[in-house]
């Protein structure tokens, strides 16, 4: 009996086998094919692929992919998703390569799928320690790839490299020690032949910095300092011994040009965050844009947005580069809509301050000196021991969440919030390994009551172009396409298209749970699809077939 | 003591919060829990120093989720410490959750490291944020203001409780257990100085022509469900609206005027005593 079954199985397989081969006239090739330096700098150019965190080295989150488009949009459904298997937070951004989308999970674990089907190939469970010193949730944010080699940040501050092919771990580096306070959370950013990396734990007292590693063996190759030590330019910008426990934590990835040879990378808030008057002066390079020579690491400019920052106003957004015309004159800039309520346009080849503006509620400052862009501050704004209210609240008129750029338009767009909060201040002392943040915030009117939208600023004269309210308010990055669409979410659980043009909304669905991450896009046998994190799962949509 | 709430005094908070009655262990090996569960055996650590370092402790290490002022914070979804707590019932079981943390949740455990005495004084804070109802004396009667309720005062046409009365205005079954006195007599007298975002009104033209308005059961980026006065409920697509305007204001009466001082007071009683029944500890 059991040998009967066998053999009728075996003539079943033959006759799907024969099914199969007719079906498909031409070769199938595996997925998969290793990722030189070369293809992440022309990642633009191979846009069925989503290689890095960002998109492309300038972090537009521009696609070219338009077969989704304002016309067709409509046609938009869900195609499959994929649940996270430990409930937390997902803020992960999925790579694409060749059909395998990797997907970083909380804590700090990976899974590879099937990028049509969102079936699994295989995953990477990180081992964690149990006495996390994390400030705000379990997150990771994603990998990043050179070769066959996927990159990823730990909440235990390692640096891990695990094969793409199999989920193998290949090597496992401390960064930091998790237990002083330090964690990871952000893509790691390829630049030539290294694994260029931030470090999180600001609340915690933290020194940050910036590594560059060996992708082959996790040696680390450079280290460079965001609080200068003693002896080097901008140390005194710290009273006493406070550069030591100054934050400045560099918890987003940066961005890199190839031509300039440059590395830009946003800094954090200074520590304690809310109590100022341990750490007098500027509190170099906190809440800083600094430029690091794309080989050495060196510092080779940088532009403070909020010197002595007593808000917690972290420079950590996402810098996006671009060529444009400027004032009658082709510029290299770099765009930027912070924390602290204002949006500049910057030279990146040396941190010329081109044009600045406030694109959301803000009570902090006049203004800013429109020679240096430096905030000229409204006095008695700093927290007291009483509560003080003060705009952006603690959260940000935007924070972490990647704004994004589109070559057709020309706009810059960013999740914005008008809120509102009071601020306190707190006596601490440091002590390693605890919360080092000398204060706090609280609301007094609810969520509701305050405006949001995604606003599209023109980065030649920082003016508001559009927005498109949204309620309560939005934690989500931007992606935009060559089919003239801004895709991103919000809080309250929609994922929705906007005409980037316009900002009139296109299409939504409503996906129950909170977008805390960015939208990404990508093509398997040239059909496009596009996908967010929601809540605990990963959805990817594509046009009806 | 016994407080008079006829009509505000200023400093009616700190006589209240002075109340607070702790769970006292007459049982000193308490002491000696040093493990990570802690059985309900009470807090001796519960002295007004005990509660500020407790308050300091949380500052630093809990209320980036739970807010400042331990209100909580639905994006996080922190829960708010100062009312009635959903997980917890006891001093052990807030330890408890301290400690270990709750699974499936933002929640995490505090460092190993951190002294159960410090987790203990976290605890004192915590239950000093919250009225034990038992220790509260109030000037007015809870069977007269009961009457009030559902008589002069005609609060159950608008308000439910235990499933009796109207649609109009917030469940009160338990709405001692998150209020205190000093709160509810200024939601009678005052009721616009703080109206939740459900009730809110939302005036909404259609694509009918028809206005529609009514309170504002949940809104969000692209639509919003409002229930109008006849509790019909409906559901828009805010594109397909001509306009919707809301008000951020209370459909509710105030009471300052149409009740005496007295009559206040055993309103106050009345829906102070509105809760789930408490044991003593």
């Amino acid at each position: 009996m059991k040998h009967a079954t066998a053999l009728l199985v075996s003539v079943f397989m033959a006759a799907t086998a024969g099914a199969q081969e007719d079906q498909f006239s031409t070769v199938i090739t595996p997925a998969f094919s290793p990722i030189t330096w070369e293809r992440l700098v022309d990642a633009r150019n191979e846009p069925n692929n989503w290689l890095m965190y960002s998109g492309t080295l300038d972090s537009q989150r521009y696609s070219l992919l338009d077969s989704i488009n304002t016309d067709n949009i409509s046609q938009l459904e869900m195609k499959w998703a994929y649940q996270i298997p430990v409930i937390d937070r997902a803020e992960t951004v999925p790579l694409v390569v060749d059909g395998i989308m990797f997907i970083t999970e909380a804590p700090s674990n990976v899974v590879a799928v099937d990028a049509r089907t969102g079936r699994e190939y295989w995953r990477y469970d990180h081992e964690m320690p149990d006495d996390l010193r994390i400030c705000c949730g379990r997150n990771n944010r994603g990998v990043a790839i050179l070769g066959e080699t996927l990159f990823m940040s730990t909440l235990d501050a390692h640096l891990v490299a695990i094969d793409a092919r199999t989920g193998n771990l290949l090597w496992e580096t401390e960064v930091a020690p998790h237990d002083s306070g330090y964690s990871k959370t952000a893509a790691p950013l390829i630049v030539k032949d290294k694994v260029v990396t931030g470090i999180a734990g600001g609340e915690f007292g933290i020194r940050g910095f910036i590594d560059a590693y060996d992708p082959a063996s996790g040696e680390r190759e450079w280290r460079t300092y965001v609080i200068p030590g003693p002896g080097e330019f901008g140390n005194d910008t710290w009273s006493d011994d406070s550069w030591k426990t100054g934050g400045a934590a560099t918890w987003i990835t940066g961005s890199y040009d190839a031509d300039l040879n440059q590395i830009y990378w946003g800094t954090g808030n200074p520590g304690p965050d809310w109590n100022g008057d341990v750490r007098l002066g500027d509190n170099l390079y906190s809440d800083s844009v600094v430029a690091l020579d794309g080989d050495s690491g060196e510092i080779v400019w940088h532009f403070q947005f909020t010197p002595h920052d007593v808000h917690d106003y972290d420079s950590i957004q996402v810098p996006i580069l671009a060529d444009i015309e400027f004032k009658g004159r082709q510029r290299q800039v770099m765009m930027w809509a912070n924390r602290n309520g204002f949006y500049y346009t910057l030279d990146r080849s040396n941190g010329e301050f081109l044009i600045g503006k406030p694109y959301a509620a803000q009570t902090w400052a006049q203004g800013l000196d429109p020679v240096t862009g430096r905030p000229i501050r409204v006095p008695g704004m700093a927290p007291t021991y009483e509560g003080i209210m003060v705009s952006p609240p603690i959260v940000g008129a935007t924070n972490w969440y990647s704004p994004g750029y589109s070559q057709d338009t020309g706009l810059f767009y960013v999740t914005s919030f008008d809120g509102e909060q009071e601020f306190f201040k707190r006596d601490e002392d440091y002590e390693e390994g605890e919360r080092f943040t000398g204060g706090g915030g609280r609301y007094t009117s609810p969520m509701d009551a305050f405006h949001s939208s995604i606003r599209a600023i023109n980065p030649e004269t920082a003016e508001i172009e559009w927005e498109f309210p949204i309620m309560p308010r939005s934690s989500a990055g931007i992606t935009t396409t060559a089919g003239g669409l801004v895709f991103t979410g919000s809080a309250d659980g929609y994922f929705f298209a906007l005409d980037a043009s316009s900002g009139e909304e296109l299409w939504n669905i409503s996906l129950g749970r909170r977008v805390h991450a960015a939208p990404m896009t990508f093509a398997v046998d040239g059909e496009q699809f596009v996908s967010i994190a929601s809540g605990n799962v990963v959805y990817t949509f594509g046009l009806r077939d | 003591m016994i407080i008079h709430l006829g009509r505000l005094k200023p400093n009616l908070r700190w006589l209240a919060i002075s109340m607070v009655v702790l769970g006292f262990s007459d049982h000193p090996s308490s002491l000696l829990f040093q493990s990570a569960q802690a059985e309900d055996a009470g807090n001796l650590y519960n002295t007004a120093v005990d509660i500020r370092m407790g308050n300091r402790y949380f500052e630093r290490q809990c209320s980036r989720c739970h807010g400042f002022d331990a209100k909580g914070n639905d994006e996080t979804g922190a829960p708010n410490l100062t009312g009635r707590l959903r997980r917890a019932s006891s001093d052990a079981g807030i330890f408890n959750i301290i400690r270990e943390g709750v699974p499936g949740t933002a929640m995490l455990p505090v460092a190993a490291d951190v002294p159960d005495a410090t987790v203990w004084q976290l605890v004192a804070y915590i239950n000093s944020l919250r009225y034990d109802p038992l220790s509260v004396e109030l000037a007015g009667d809870a069977e007269t203001g009961d009457r009030l309720f559902n008589g002069k005062a005609d609060c159950s046409g608008c308000h439910m409780v235990n499933g009796r009365g109207g649609r109009l205005g917030p469940d009160l079954s338990r709405i001692g257990e998150n209020k205190t006195p000093e709160d509810l007599l200024l939601s009678l007298m005052d009721p616009d100085q703080e109206v939740a975002p459900r009730w809110w009104t939302v005036r909404a033209a259609g694509a009918d022509g028809v206005i529609r308005e009514g309170f504002r059961m949940n809104e969000d980026s692209f639509s919003l469900r409002i229930m109008d006065t006849d509790s019909n409920l409906w559901s828009f697509q805010k594109r397909e609206l001509e306009n919707y305007e809301r008000l951020e204001k209370s459909t509710m009466p105030s009471y300052a005027e149409s009740l005496s001082d007295g009559e206040l007071d055993d309103l106050v009683a009345y829906l102070f005593s509105l809760r789930r029944e408490v044991l003593p500890q």
